[in-house]
């Protein structure tokens, strides 16, 4: 039955048949996109203006880096629901860590960052090791394993912070890597960071053997541990990475923010996935690419900042976004009727 | 019903006047594909009371056909005729009311309802929407009674195994009133004596007018079973014939469209030191029992057994796959403390799963991606972590090559292959690294005579080669015609080992039935061996 639907067969329209291609590889994102971009432009024309592409593109950049995160778990069937009040415990503790080393930006600063940044990381990891040991050695289910993680990085991050925010930053931090500021005069840094996340994500799912084995297992956990995968190591590394990688959002969160933030995170665990979902990635593992994040994270963002000029109201906006995460995957069952 | 009446079966079903009216007509069926013709002009007809094989190599348009047939996608041309009527638009829901039933071989049970919710599933009793359980119980144990399988309607369909989910799919497709049945492969994962059953079932269908359509790839069901054999090549009738009157040879020329050439190579015995040992290995759910085994350095030693006495369990043991108990394992002369899948590939023994789609390939990934699935940690393909594309690429390229491996693309999903191409990219894992031990576990089940042909062959070169072979199958012709040595496994325990002249049919079902005879007898079980 399978062998039958060749795309790429000599016969058939070549209209046809690029379509066909590009719907599988893409689905109907980057289409959707194109409209809504050119729907909201006609309701509100401000939306068409090169400012505003830029707010977008800014907005997006945050949200690709989380939903790169997400997709390293997705891509091995799994998920991260940890992922948002990760980012809350991050920017908390490292926003601790750069006050008391240079409160007011009074003092060390470059070793404030440094250690800040360093605490980050760790935290992040640390929070990752334990999903993925949890996972991948014990055989939990990842819903439980990071809904626990959830509570706890939650309790985490308002303990210590007596459930404000933290104020005090050093400017440099801000300046660096703050919305306001520019790389080399014209980029804006979360923008960077997200380039350079982007491009190292994809030379690690495509060129490394980590990246070869979440990608096998995700589509066949069976079939790696018969081939000798050692799928259980390469499994917790992903949720390693995940939460590595969105500790780097938390900093760049922190830094726009200028405070660090115990509260943040909540939201961002439907808008990680609903991103990397709505982008093509699959709740069903093994397939996704950067770039279905890329179209992904601009969709979602595409939507906030066109509803927010359309002045919908933002707890409809939530409804909008759940909506957009069933559908997502709706049109990945669809999409995956197409290939076969 | 089972008098002596049915020797004008028609009537038993009370259609006199459609008694010698074909059930189905079909006439210059067409069917297309983005890119591909998979059916062109073909006509099949298929009459009450007789079973119609449809006979072809792995792609060529019998699984479309019967697809056309059941609904699930109309044809683009041509005719098609049911019990006299021109049928249009029809859909599986409205085949099965009108009584046309597949069995297919991608299974349709929801895992984790029972086999009674199953049967009913989209088909309930229900009274005033009310469900009526007693009734749809009483029916279920009626249809599985009157089946002879061994299954439970309350088992959840989860905990079934291969043969067991075949048997419920059997028993979902007569359930309600049929008029065709439709079989795709049906005994792939069914033992010898639940072929039997089925074969039986199969007849009694036949005396009561039913018409049968029955894929398969299989000389001895074909020669059992089939009134009319219709044989497809690359999506085009070649002929239709009455089985009666046709050889062997040549239904498998026209298949093939090639001359028949002995399937079975003859491979030299060389046998050299012992390559891999178990003395007393015996896995913790005691499906394996106390085994002691041995194969040889250029040898092929066989494993028969029924489904289910533990042939495959021993192989999964042996490579980490199954929970051992007791026992030693010992591969060239070193023992085997904890034995795990990449732990046994680096020491050179590879293990082949029977079921390629659940434990073999990842599916949606590349040729390239799944052929250097299980090679991912030698130096060829990948050094600190980096994977070495260039040369990834380069051997899958020589892989397809060496395997013949259609099509040839390197890139091509592998959900997009043939049962065939499928288990010869699984083979290449090993073939890239330096194997001396090869266990093979049915590895030829659902693939066209072609590919067996060229299976064989490349066992025929592993084992002349100096590796030492292990075929465990359930085909016993494979066994018979491959082996050197042959054990024969009942119940968890090697019962027999046949050398030689000594490995035929007969001597090797002997010791698969007489103990099964024994036990029905009411006698106690024979203490396996040690």
């Amino acid at each position: 039955m399978s062998d039958q639907v060749n795309v790429d067969a000599s016969s058939g329209s070549g209209f046809y048949k690029m379509m066909m291609g590009f719907f599988a590889s893409y689905g109907f994102l980057p289409v959707i996109l194109v409209f809504l971009y050119l729907g909201f432009g006609l309701v509100e024309p401000v939306f068409l203006t090169g400012a505003n592409a830029q707010n977008i593109i800014e907005q997006a950049s945050y949200l690709i880096v989380l939903a790169t995160a997400q997709m390293f778990v997705l891509l091995t069937r799994g998920f991260d629901l940890s992922l948002g009040v990760v980012v809350s415990v991050v920017s908390v503790a490292s926003a601790m860590v750069m006050v008391s080393i240079a409160p007011e930006g009074e003092g060390p600063v470059i070793l404030a960052l440094t250690a800040g940044i360093f605490t980050a990381l760790v935290v992040g990891a640390t929070a990752g090791g334990i999903n993925g040991i949890c996972v991948a050695y014990f055989g939990i289910n990842p819903f439980v394993v990071t809904l626990g993680m959830q509570g706890i990085a939650f309790g985490l991050a308002t303990t210590i912070s007596g459930g404000f925010p933290v104020f005090g930053l050093p400017d440099t931090l801000i300046n660096t890597l703050g919305q306001g500021a520019t790389w080399f005069g014209f980029l804006s840094p979360p923008v960077g960071v997200c380039i350079i996340i982007l491009l190292l994500s994809h030379f690690v799912l495509n060129y490394t053997v980590f990246g070869r084995s979440i990608y096998l297992l995700g589509s066949n956990p069976r079939a790696a541990e018969v081939g000798g995968l050692p799928w259980r190591r390469h499994n917790m590394m992903a949720y390693v990475l995940c939460s590595t990688i969105a500790a780097i959002g938390a900093i760049l969160i922190t830094a726009r923010t200028g405070t660090g933030e115990p509260s943040t995170g909540g939201g961002l665990v439907l808008l990680s996935i609903a991103a990397a979902v709505a982008g093509g990635v699959s709740l069903r593992g093994g397939e996704g690419r950067v770039i279905h994040v890329v179209f992904g994270g601009l969709l979602v963002s595409v939507l906030s900042v066109g509803m927010n000029l359309a002045r919908i109201d933002s707890f409809l906006q939530q409804v909008v976004l759940g909506f957009v995460v069933v559908g997502a995957v709706f049109l990945d069952r669809l999409r995956l009727r197409i290939r076969l | 019903m089972t008098t002596n009446t049915t020797l004008n079966p028609p009537t038993a079903t009370g259609q006199s006047s459609a008694a010698n009216a074909p059930l189905i007509d079909m006439k210059g069926i067409q069917k297309r594909f983005p890119g591909v013709l998979a059916l062109d002009q073909i006509e099949f007809e298929l009459r009450p009371g007789e079973v119609h094989v449809l006979f072809g190599e792995n792609g060529a348009g019998k699984s479309t056909l019967i697809n056309v047939i059941s609904g699930t996608f109309p044809q683009d041309g041509g005719t098609y005729t049911f019990c006299g009527e021109a049928l249009s638009n029809l859909n599986p829901y409205r085949a099965r009311q009108i009584g046309i039933s597949p069995v297919f071989q991608e299974f349709s049970l929801a895992p984790d309802l029972t086999i009674e919710e199953n049967l009913f599933l989209g088909r309930e009793i229900s009274k005033g929407g009310v469900l009526n359980k007693s009734e749809m119980r009483t029916k279920v144990a009626q249809v599985l009674d009157n089946l002879g399988f061994d299954l439970s309607a309350k088992q959840r369909v989860a905990e079934l195994s291969r043969a067991q989910q075949q048997m419920a799919e059997i028993a979902k497709a007569l359930l309600h009133d049929v008029r065709v049945l439709i079989l795709d492969e049906p005994t792939a994962s069914l033992s010898e004596r639940e072929t039997e059953r089925l074969f039986e079932i199969i007849d009694d269908l036949k005396a009561q007018g039913v018409g049968i359509i029955y894929v398969s790839h299989r000389m001895a069901e074909i020669k059992r079973l089939a009134d009319r054999v219709t044989v497809l090549r690359d999506g085009r009738l070649v002929g239709t014939v009455e089985a009666e009157l046709v050889s062997e040879e040549k239904l498998i020329e026209m298949m093939t469209g090639r001359t028949f050439e002995a399937m079975f190579p003859h491979i030299e015995n060389r046998a050299g030191d012992t390559l891999l040992q178990t003395s007393g290995l015996t896995t913790r759910d005691r499906l394996v029992d106390n085994v002691d085994f041995n194969v040889k350095a250029g040898e092929v030693v066989g494993i028969a057994g029924l489904v289910g006495c533990g042939k495959s369990e021993l192989a999964r043991a042996i490579f980490g796959l199954e929970d051992i108990e007791s026992g030693k394992i010992e591969l060239m002369g070193q023992p085997v403390t904890r034995p795990s899948p990449a732990h046994m590939l680096k020491r050179g023994l590879c293990y082949f799963p029977s079921d390629r789609v659940a434990e073999g390939l990842a599916l949606p990934r590349s040729v390239r991606e799944n052929m250097t699935l299980a090679a991912l940690d030698l130096k060829a393909f990948a050094s600190r972590g980096f994977l070495k594309i260039k040369s990834e690429r380069r051997i899958a390229d020589e892989m397809i090559r060496r395997l013949t491996v259609a099509p040839g693309d390197p890139e091509k999903r592998v959900e997009f292959l043939s049962g065939g191409n499928r288990q010869k990219v699984m083979l290449a894992r090993g073939l890239e690294r330096d194997v001396k031990v090869y266990l093979f576990d049915e590895p030829t089940v659902g693939i066209d005579v072609g590919a067996k042909a060229e299976i064989y062959n490349l066992i025929k070169e592993m084992a002349e080669g100096g590796a030492a072979v292990v075929v465990i199958s359930s085909e016993l012709p494979e066994v018979i015609h491959l082996s050197h040595r042959a054990y024969v496994m009942h119940r968890g325990a090697l019962v027999a080992e046949l050398t030689g002249e000594e490995i035929v049919e007969a001597t090797i079902l002997a010791h698969f039935f007489d103990r099964d005879h024994l036990d029905e007898a009411g006698e106690p079980p024979l203490q396996d061996a040690g």
